[in-house]
């Protein structure tokens, strides 16, 4: 609102015009407000709250200070929660930005129906997060499922993807990886910009197309790549979805797909610790911002902009 | 790159986009469900009463229920029954949160294992104002927490061995003498099923997720899963005997490997063995008899569990389906009451949702249904009435956090079938952290 009017009064116009826009503006803002602070701000400040206090949800929370965080540190099963979102996060990612990489790459070397395999593979980003999708996972991934059936024509036996404790996560990271459409399509804007001339210079001086990726696109892309990171590792630090339908619900086979959010979910609703939970939500929001401090502080060496 | 933002500004605003992304996506991820119900009201005239009934299932009993609810508001004028229900994965999440939000439905569907949750903390209240008289003492006491009575059954069930006589006969296997067989020959014979049934058919399916199996054998041999005052009351060496016929039946391949019985846990009645015919037995509550007979399109029976003439006594009991209780804080707690009198006690109730809530705790309108049920509820029904003098008590209401063992049994029983734990390891987890559960 104050940029508005910042605007409209260096360009002089009258009084009452100005006055006209901020009503306006507040008027189109309002809604947005109003989410703003009941829907985030308010939920935000009081699961703070809660975090201080023993809370069944279904009597008044009383206040018990810090111990529902130094209880987080005695809880085996919060460290398994931990280890599993930090091995997802750390291997999914990266492995979903390469992916996503190399298919911009090819898409952008001028395929003709660009548009619809652009469409094709976002297909998965809108589809990936959802319940039918996980649920579909479930029956691909079975033991008798299309995957084992395709391993068993080359006679290979397979596992249960989704239900041998081993196995189970990596199939998630797999699921994961498979919705590489959004950081793809940024990907894909990205390498538009990359002005042709560097390509045609390098080409001239003998540069191969490896050399050209190396010290042309990689070096322009940079700062793509890291708000894609940035991103994706934020999301896939939350992710449930996925882990509480192909599990059930309980972050199994043998909580090898606790993911953090679930175990939070667990505790809050099936444990009646709400307190607890809300503790271990502004946990994982310590653990995110510090993770993209870092991020951003480890850019100064890796992150190039072109300007 | 053409930018036409400044350096700093630029990665100025990526950074609070990210932050904020963060924050918001992290802090409203566990928010839930919210206490938004629906209260469409028909009525609403000068003088009306509303009130509110909660309940989970499918869609074939929320359209009974709204019959139920149109014939209410039909023979009592003046009160208005809003209907909220939901899925039964969704309905405990919601009612926390509506009881959090200070929203309690006036009348709430209840299952045992959550009862005594809400009776101690003061979400649900006495209920003696409901006329009980048809209802059997020893089952209307399983609704009793510290001596009030704060859930009403609305019917029962028995966690039954279901078989299919076809698969038994195609394997040419006797179907066993239910009041006679042992735990080792439920084991021998659902071995020998799958020897001679051949590839992708099983004897049986594994009981190891589900811890009413282990409190029947616990009560078998004179334990309980929980006691009267709300500890654990199952010894270690009968949690390691229940997980070991797991370990026998896999080694005999009378059950799937470890993989295919977590999937087949996880695929309910329509995916189970017996459900794709792909095995002859499975244990299962009694009422659940009709969706697995539909899904197999076979006719199958009800048996005993094993074991019950082994040891010192029959492990065997009548659970209550679930409980009507009502809202401690109801602002008309009259009209709750009348409302769940008239659930239990009318037979046009009972005559449109039969067994859907259980077979019907009321007695006489248990007879005034029976010659309506088809053929598997009639089962059902038969079953029931045969294993009545058999019964020596019925377990008392699980204690607070008991809702957990769900969980709990389910990660344990994973260890078990993927040799991770020995029996007597996954007994010592067991009572550890279900001990944990109800000690908190």
């Amino acid at each position: 609102m104050a940029v508005i009017q910042e605007v409209a009064r260096t360009r002089g116009r009258g009084e009452e015009r100005r006055k006209g826009d901020g009503r306006a503006a507040a008027i189109f803002l309002a809604p947005w407000f109003a989410g703003l602070i009941l829907i985030t701000a308010f939920p935000l400040v009081a699961s703070l709250y809660l975090s201080f206090t023993d809370y069944s949800l279904l009597e008044a929370p009383s206040w018990i200070g810090i111990e529902n965080y130094t209880r987080m540190f005695e809880d085996p099963r919060f460290f398994q929660a931990l280890k599993v979102t930090f091995t997802y996060v750390l291997v999914s990612v990266p492995l979903q930005l390469a992916a996503a990489l190399a298919l911009a790459m090819v898409l952008d070397k001028g395929l003709r129906g660009l548009a619809f395999y652009r469409s094709v593979y976002y297909l998965p980003s809108l589809l990936g997060g959802s319940v039918a999708i996980a649920i579909l996972w479930r029956q691909v991934f079975g033991a008798d499922g299309l995957v084992n059936q395709v391993l068993g024509f080359f006679g290979v036996e397979g596992v249960g993807w989704v239900s041998h404790p081993d196995y189970a996560l990596g199939t998630l990271m797999v699921l994961n990886v498979w919705t590489f459409g959004a950081p793809m399509i940024i990907f894909l804007a990205g390498l538009r910009q990359v002005p042709a001339m560097y390509y045609e210079a390098a080409s001239i001086d003998g540069a191969g197309a490896w050399r050209r990726f190396r010290s042309i696109t990689v070096p322009l892309l940079t700062p793509i790549i890291f708000f894609n990171l940035v991103l994706q590792l934020i999301g896939a630090f939350q992710s449930f979805t996925q882990a509480f339908i192909v599990s059930g619900g309980t972050g199994g086979p043998v909580d090898s797909t606790l993911f953090y959010t679930l175990y939070l979910y667990e505790k809050g609703f099936s444990s009646y610790e709400m307190g607890y939970a809300s503790a271990m939500a502004w946990f994982l929001l310590l653990v995110v911002a510090g993770m993209t401090v870092v991020n951003f502080l480890a850019s100064k060496f890796w992150v190039f902009y072109d300007d | 790159m053409r930018v036409t933002a400044t350096r700093t500004t630029r990665r100025r605003g990526v950074a609070l986009v990210a932050l904020a992304a963060a924050g918001a996506l992290t802090l409203t991820a566990c928010s839930g469900d919210s206490g938004a119900l629906p209260s469409d009201q028909d009525g609403g005239g000068d003088g009306d009463v509303e009130i509110r009934f909660a309940w989970w299932g499918s869609d074939d009993r929320h359209k009974t229920t709204q019959q139920i609810i149109d014939l209410f508001e039909e023979k009592n004028p003046g009160i208005t029954v809003v209907p909220d229900y939901t899925d039964w994965d969704g309905y405990w999440d919601k009612l926390a949160t509506a009881t959090a939000g200070g929203d309690t439905p006036d009348v709430i569907t209840q299952e045992e294992r959550y009862l005594s949750d809400y009776a101690s903390r003061g979400v649900i209240g006495d209920m003696s104002a409901v006329d009980t008289a048809e209802i059997p003492e020893d089952i209307l006491s399983t609704g009793e927490v510290d001596g009030t009575l704060v859930g009403i059954p609305t019917g029962v069930n028995a966690y039954a061995m279901v078989a299919d006589p076809q698969i038994f006969a195609d394997a040419g296997v006797d179907m066993p003498d239910d009041k006679a067989w042992t735990w080792d020959e439920y084991v021998d014979i659902a071995g020998k099923i799958s020897k001679a049934a051949g590839d992708g058919v099983w004897g049986a399916q594994d009981y190891g997720f589900n811890e009413a199996g282990l409190n029947v054998l616990a009560r078998q041999k004179g334990e309980s899963l929980y006691n009267a005052d709300g500890t654990l009351g199952v010894s270690k060496e009968t949690i390691a005997e229940f997980f070991q016929t797991s370990l026998d039946l896999m080694a005999n391949e009378g059950q799937p490997d470890a993989s295919r019985s977590v999937e087949y846990q996880n695929a309910g009645p329509e995916g189970s063995l017996l459900g794709t015919n792909a095995g002859a037995m499975g244990v299962w509550w009694s009422n659940q008899l009709g969706a697995l007979s539909d899904a197999s399109g076979h006719e199958l029976e009800l048996l005993r569990l094993p074991g019950e003439s082994q040891f010192e006594r029959t492990g065997m009991y009548f659970k209550p389906a679930m409980y009507y209780s009502i809202s401690a804080k109801t602002e008309h707690p009259e009209e709750s009451a009348k409302f769940v009198d008239f659930l239990l006690n009318d037979p046009e109730v009972a005559k449109l949702q039969l067994t859907d809530r259980g077979l019907p705790a009321n007695l006489t309108v248990r007879e005034a249904i029976l010659p309506e049920l088809a053929a598997a509820d009639q089962k059902v029904a038969d079953f029931m009435a045969e294993l009545e003098p058999e019964i020596v008590d019925n377990p008392p209401v699980p204690p607070n956090g008991a809702n957990e063992i769900q969980d709990i049994m389910i990660r344990i029983n994973t260890e078990v079938l993927f040799e991770r734990m020995t029996p007597a390891e996954a007994a010592d987890a067991f009572l550890k952290d279900v001990g944990a559960a109800i000690a908190g």
